[in-house]
């Protein structure tokens, strides 16, 4: 059975989390005492807007998360110092003001913020040096303070007016409690992420706060069970190949509701309580205990993409064990990568990625896992290029979805070729008969696709769909692409009114006959504007991940021949369709 | 002239917003009075197992988050009653776990893609059967926050005093926190889930800046909301910026504007007390 502390990443993890530990159990005794808990969570949710900016102007992400967490403290302090009363409601005020800036730099400025939502989730296994650091230095400074101001912060805690009178309700006092707060749940976010920093940093305080009354022994059992819960949740998060901080967060709860749970019980039940507990933990972790199985003799590559799974399955053939980073369904603008995937990586001679940061996160993973594997950048190798849409500093040169154009997957075909010789040249004559099949049946759905398409006029070849994923295909068969209802390259940004009422125009305008929802994101908007224009919405496109197994598309050859009888019934009214021969 | 209103995705969204806006206004006063803001902005995060258990047994996604708000909400109100626990605590123990045991239940292959997507909307994304979902639960929250009114106030203002009138405060609590849940149901999908707090906490906190009394308090926060969906979606036509946020900032100027234009903060006083 493997050791999940003995790989690296877990290792560094942990240490993170032992570190966090520390601010996160003294704080949280005070944010329990002292009912901060809305404002914990509230400072690192505002953190969004400053993460958007970080990402749209290419600066440190914690930089902008702390800044944002500074200027939300600020925005509290000044609104309550001019309006005091209801703490929380003017906690909520400045935070969907906060909101609401960040959902606007990100769909309407910098129309990118594709790793937003890996920050606003954190992940417990990418943390660096920088992150370590962040965390020790929360920690230290939650020392000191600790030590210099906590009578007075208990003393403020348990009666406002009579600290007053005896010095403690000095307003920098507040202010150096929820500046600590943000600057340990700014440390905190990279780790477990926003939403679930009360994991850390409330829960644990609240379930010690059960069973003792002494501030000491408090702050002291929130420190050791934050280390403890931090410490199986990320064991069991290996183990279970589950994201870490969602673990974290479900194994404290159930912590927190057994606790409670045995304290309201009498004292007899407690036992028989305490031991099903125990009991439960131990079935659980007996269930999770699994093996874990390996290629041995294949050559081991990763791949990220979906697309990219099934051309390297085709050259590979039996030769090769492919791991396959995203599922079938699996937005790749919103992945969090898993404790497997680093350890597939670990043990890969090779790893094939999509390159025009799709995927940015797979550099981190490889480096992470301390690999050697050499990253194969296939969208670098591709001949067609189309440029990117969207601005700011961390937005892509070239659109990424290249693998719509066949002559592009020709292209990366042939590189995956190279690259599978190279590292293994004992299997050169194999790699080159697969990929010579594989690479004429590419051929023939370009020259399909192609028919299909001539056999609808080209003024009705208008296309209208949830995202701009399909610039490559509409350019290789002369297809007009009229609009996308998300206007934008990444699936997270929001349309203004604006955008919604001058496509319905369009549509209406130009006589679009339907609108293709795309399969892995939410087709509700394009269904109201189909709907509203009379125009159809029946037919799905495959954009950015193939389909499950027993989906029409399941296969990358399979995905486009589908996009295209979608396109050709849509287009004609339902009157053609498209079957295409010679890729079975 | 080709107004912003013209064209009925328009018209769709700005019933939506208006339903929206009577639900989170009306409700809104009572999430403040009662010291809910932190659980109006979570327990949209609470919801997620049971969207995810709704995906997988094959049941309409709505019904299964509207179970787990109401289960969500529940919990809240009980595990704030245990000793030593406030309810903003009980609010991040209770949101936190569910959040993560949902994020776990959607790791099974089976549950569809985007899950959080297809029912967090977007105002301009409302058809039919959402806007007939919104003025079902507009008129039941109104309704029922109509006859609680007397209740609702007496546990507000004196918990003890309540239980000598006969009025139990922990049902009071649990019909709060039920109503909350049918608010953010209707406001996840008119918002999203990031945004549902500007419109359960935005009107009612610039309305208690201009009135002290519960009802007049409640006509002028569900009017500032209908006002700030309709100056949001305006402002998101002229100015081509995000729908809903849009909105969201709409009512934050509301706020700003009432709380810096006057001097001091009234109050809560009590009207009637049955």
């Amino acid at each position: 059975m493997l050791d999940p502390f003995q790989l690296p990443f877990v290792q560094r993890g942990l240490l993170e989390l032992l570190i966090l530990s520390i601010p996160a159990g003294l704080l949280g005794t005070w944010i329990v005492l002292r009912g901060l808990a809305f404002f914990s969570h509230a400072v690192g949710t505002a953190a969004f807007p400053g993460l958007v900016l970080a990402d749209g102007l290419g600066f440190a992400a914690p930089l902008g998360a702390f800044g944002a967490a500074v200027a939300f403290s600020a925005g509290t302090a000044v609104v309550a110092r001019r309006r005091p009363g209801d703490q929380d409601s003017l906690t909520a005020m400045v935070l969907v003001g906060c909101l609401a800036i960040g959902v606007i730099l990100a769909s309407d400025v910098f129309r990118s913020g594709s790793n937003v939502e890996t920050l606003l989730f954190g992940s417990l296994l990418l943390i660096d040096g920088r992150d370590i650091a962040l965390a020790a230095a929360a920690a230290a400074a939650s020392l000191g303070a600790a030590v210099l101001f906590g009578r007075r912060w208990l003393a403020a805690g348990f009666d406002p007016t009579a600290a007053k009178s005896v010095g403690a309700g000095a307003p920098y006092l507040q202010i150096a409690l929820l500046g600590l707060i943000a600057l340990a749940t700014t440390a905190a976010l990279s780790v477990i992420g926003a939403l679930l920093v009360a994991a850390l940093f409330v829960v644990p305080s609240a379930t010690a706060r059960l069973w003792t009354s002494r501030m000491l022994s408090w702050q002291i059992s929130s420190v050791v069970l934050v280390a403890v819960e931090g410490t199986a949740g990320l064991w069991l998060s290996v183990k279970t190949n589950a994201p870490p901080g969602a673990t974290i967060a479900t194994l404290s709860g159930a912590v927190f509701a057994l606790a409670a749970a045995a304290r309201a019980m009498p004292r007899p039940g407690r036992r028989t309580c305490l031991s099903a507990a125990v009991a439960a933990v131990a079935f659980l972790v007996a269930g999770c205990s699994s093996v874990a199985s390996n290629d041995s003799g294949k050559l081991q590559v990763v791949a990220t993409t979906t697309q990219i799974g099934d051309f390297v399955r085709e050259v590979g053939g039996n030769a090769v064990a492919v791991d396959q980073i995203l599922q079938p369904n699996t937005d790749p603008h919103e992945y969090e990568p898993r404790p497997s995937d680093i350890e597939g990586a670990a043990g890969a001679k090779l790893v094939f990625a999509n390159g025009d940061d799709l995927d940015a996160w797979i550099d981190q993973v490889v480096s992470e896992s301390g690999s050697e594997a050499r990253i194969v950048d296939l969208g670098a190798a591709v001949p067609v290029k189309l440029p990117g849409e969207s601005s700011g500093a961390e937005a892509s040169r070239y659109d990424a979805h290249w693998w719509h154009d066949p002559r592009n997957a020709e292209a990366a075909v042939e590189e995956i070729r190279r690259a599978l010789i190279e590292a293994e040249p004992s299997n050169a004559a194999e790699f080159r008969r697969n990929a010579d099949a594989y690479l004429g049946k590419l051929r023939a759905l370009d020259r399909g696709i192609a028919k299909c398409m001539d056999s609808v006029p080209a003024t009705q070849r208008k296309l209208v769909t949830d995202h701009d994923a399909f610039g490559y295909f509409a350019k290789r068969y002369g297809i007009t692409v009229v609009g996308a209802v998300i206007p934008s390259q990444t699936t997270q940004a929001q349309p203004s009114a604006k955008d919604v009422s001058d496509l319905v125009n369009l549509i209406e305008r130009e006589g679009v006959t339907a609108v293709f929802p795309e399969s892995s994101v939410s087709p509700k908007l394009a269904e109201t504007i189909a709907h509203e224009t009379g125009a159809s919405s029946d037919h799905t496109l495959y954009g950015d991940t193939l389909g499950s197994k027993d989906s029409s598309g399941a296969t990358y050859l399979q995905m486009e021949a589908a996009n295209a009888d979608a396109m050709v019934q849509g287009f004609s009214g339902g009157k053609r369709s498209c079957s295409i021969h010679g890729i079975g | 002239m080709i107004g912003p209103f013209s064209d009925p995705v328009m018209q769709r969204a700005l019933v939506e917003a208006t339903l929206v806006g009577v639900c989170g206004g009306a409700l809104g006063c009572w999430v403040i009075f009662y010291g809910l803001s932190y659980a109006s902005e979570s327990l949209a995060h609470g919801l997620f197992p049971g969207l995810v258990a709704a995906a997988l047994l094959g049941l309409p996604l709505v019904l299964g988050a509207g179970v787990g708000l109401v289960a969500a909400a529940l919990a809240v109100a009980v595990a704030s009653r245990v000793p030593g626990v406030g309810r903003n605590v009980a609010v991040a123990v209770v949101v936190t776990s569910l959040f993560g045991l949902g994020v776990l239940l959607a790791l099974s292959p089976a549950s569809p893609p985007g899950i959080q997507a297809l029912l967090f909307g977007d105002v301009l994304g409302a058809n039919d059967a959402d806007l007939a979902l919104s003025g079902a639960l507009a008129l039941g929250i109104v309704g029922a926050l109509w006859l609680l009114h007397g209740r609702l106030l007496a546990v507000g203002f004196d918990r003890d005093f309540a239980r000598s009138l006969g009025v139990s405060a922990a049902a009071a609590d649990a019909a709060v926190l039920t109503l909350l849940a049918g608010a953010i149901l209707v406001g996840v999908q008119g918002m999203g889930n990031l945004l549902v707090v500007a419109v359960l906490i935005g009107p009612a906190a610039t309305a208690r800046q201009l009135s002290s009394r519960m009802a007049p308090m409640m006509l002028l926060s569900v009017a500032v909301a209908a006002l700030a969906g309709a100056a949001g979606l305006c402002l998101s036509y002229y100015a081509g910026t995000a729908a809903g946020a849009s909105i969201a900032a709409a009512l934050v100027a509301a706020y700003l504007a009432a709380a810096f234009g006057r001097r001091s903060r009234l109050p809560i006083t009590v009207e009637e007390v049955p």
